[in-house]
């Protein structure tokens, strides 16, 4: 089963940039790709980014054990925004940046806290996958939860879809 | 370095790696498709799914680059003689061969990074493109025609690259409804379309070369979108129609419209 995310180039770019951004107590930042989703014939999906929803500096917490620390409202706002108004169920995948060039992943705070909020998703949009995201500054690791109860599975394939068209595998 | 592509090593040291792992779906086999299938195996290409429902006749013999009559008298599929030729290229190349419609191999081809597609009709391009957009795919489109003319017959033909968030068929007259309804007309009386190879042998290595550049650019400036016009009477490529177009942002394909449509139903 294979998991592909694709994001358009200039999304990407706009999600660096927030990510980028210092804020005023938080060691990084946070947000949530807006995704939609197709299924592929070995049974895997294909993940398709379509927005990005900042996290507002008021909905983050001061907790210096970790880089940044999501509140009850940006957790509610990711939720709602999965359940889209009661419209289509869209797919949500947490996103977070580590500022070096080159293969990421997830660190065991990154792991253990996707764990603990990426499957409330389900309990709004249970037909669609949702799941986190770690960006560098030119690559990509992920984890996808494709349906509820399921354990997450890597993402295996990432594409940046622009000029240049930029693929990499997981390592 | 692959000793094989040392000649190329202009376009990146990692070049090698990338073009052996980037994923080609190559939609329609018989002229512009068959010129494809001997230049990517050729360049590094290694992965491909390759879809097109027919078997090779005699009338394709004038253009479909590798078929031999022995394929005509075989009823060899269109699939099978692609995958021949790249194997002979490439012995080691993943070849997904999907000998249907390429709408009945959706969820093989929506694995694919980039997808040519060299279909015969105005309606199967503009389908083609739409699922290409739904699911982020860059699309190069390949198109020839051979029309009467007063004073005999003009050869025309493009190549379009159709990405995501750049302008599409539509935003670049490539696609109107005047087209799509006179060959709606058409349909079921056309019999057999005139085709001849050459015009294919400059569209398919233009479109090659924007593949490349797209993801082995070479040098600072990467097209996210192209139109490349043949004029097979002047013997001419312009790009004129999407130097007109300027910084069009596609309005047809809104950038939330991703994706299976029932993806949540199925």
């Amino acid at each position: 089963m294979t998991i592909v995310f694709r994001a358009r180039s200039d999304l990407l770019a706009l999600v660096r940039a927030d990510l980028h951004r210092p804020h005023p107590f938080a060691a990084e930042r946070v947000g949530f790709l807006i995704c939609r989703a197709g299924r592929l014939a070995d049974g895997g999906l294909v993940i398709l980014a379509a927005s990005y929803d900042p996290v507002a500096d008021e909905n983050y917490l001061d907790d210096p054990s970790v880089g940044a620390m999501m509140g009850p409202a940006a957790i509610r706002g990711a939720i709602q925004r999965a359940y889209n108004g009661g419209a289509e169920d869209l797919s949500i995948f947490h996103v977070h940046m580590h500022a070096h060039h080159g293969r990421t992943g997830f660190s065991e705070i990154d792991d253990r806290e996707s764990r603990k909020f990426v499957p409330d998703f389900f309990n709004v949009a249970p037909a669609m996958p949702h799941g986190a995201v770690v960006l560098s500054l030119d690559q990509a690791v992920g984890l996808c939860w494709p349906s509820p109860g399921a354990a997450p599975v890597p993402i295996d394939r990432f594409a940046s879809v622009g000029a240049p068209l930029k693929t990499w595998e997981r390592g | 370095m692959d000793p094989r592509l040392v000649s190329q090593s202009f376009l990146g040291a990692e070049s090698d790696g990338i073009l052996a792992g980037v994923e080609v779906g190559i939609v329609g086999l018989c002229g512009g498709g068959s010129h494809l299938v001997h230049q990517l195996p050729h360049l590094g290409v290694s992965k491909f799914v390759l879809a097109d429902p027919d078997i090779i006749e005699t009338r394709n013999q004038n253009r479909l680059l590798g078929g031999t009559p022995a394929d005509v008298e075989a009823g060899r599929a269109k699939t099978a003689i692609a995958e021949r030729v790249i194997r002979s290229i490439n012995p080691d190349a993943e070849i997904t061969v999907c000998q249907s419609r390429w709408q009945e191999a959706i969820e093989t081809l929506r694995r694919c990074d980039v997808i040519f597609g060299c279909v015969d009709s105005y309606r199967e391009r503009d389908d083609l493109e739409r699922f290409c957009r739904r699911f982020l795919i860059p699309y190069f489109d390949l198109g020839m025609d051979v029309h009467e003319a007063p004073d005999g017959y003009t050869i025309s033909g493009q190549v379009v690259l159709s990405s995501p968030g750049g302008p599409c068929l539509w935003c670049l007259g490539i696609l109107n409804q005047k087209r799509l309804e006179q060959e709606a007309g058409r349909y079921g009386k056309a019999g057999s379309r005139p085709q001849v190879v050459w015009p294919n042998g400059v569209l398919a290595p233009l479109a090659v070369g924007l593949f490349v550049q797209l993801v082995c650019p070479w040098h600072g400036m990467p097209q996210l979108s192209a139109c490349c016009e043949f004029d097979g009477n002047r013997h001419r490529v312009e790009t004129s129609r999407l130097d007109n177009a300027g910084e069009l942002r596609c309005s047809h394909f809104p950038s939330d419209e991703l994706g299976d449509l029932f993806f949540a139903r199925s």
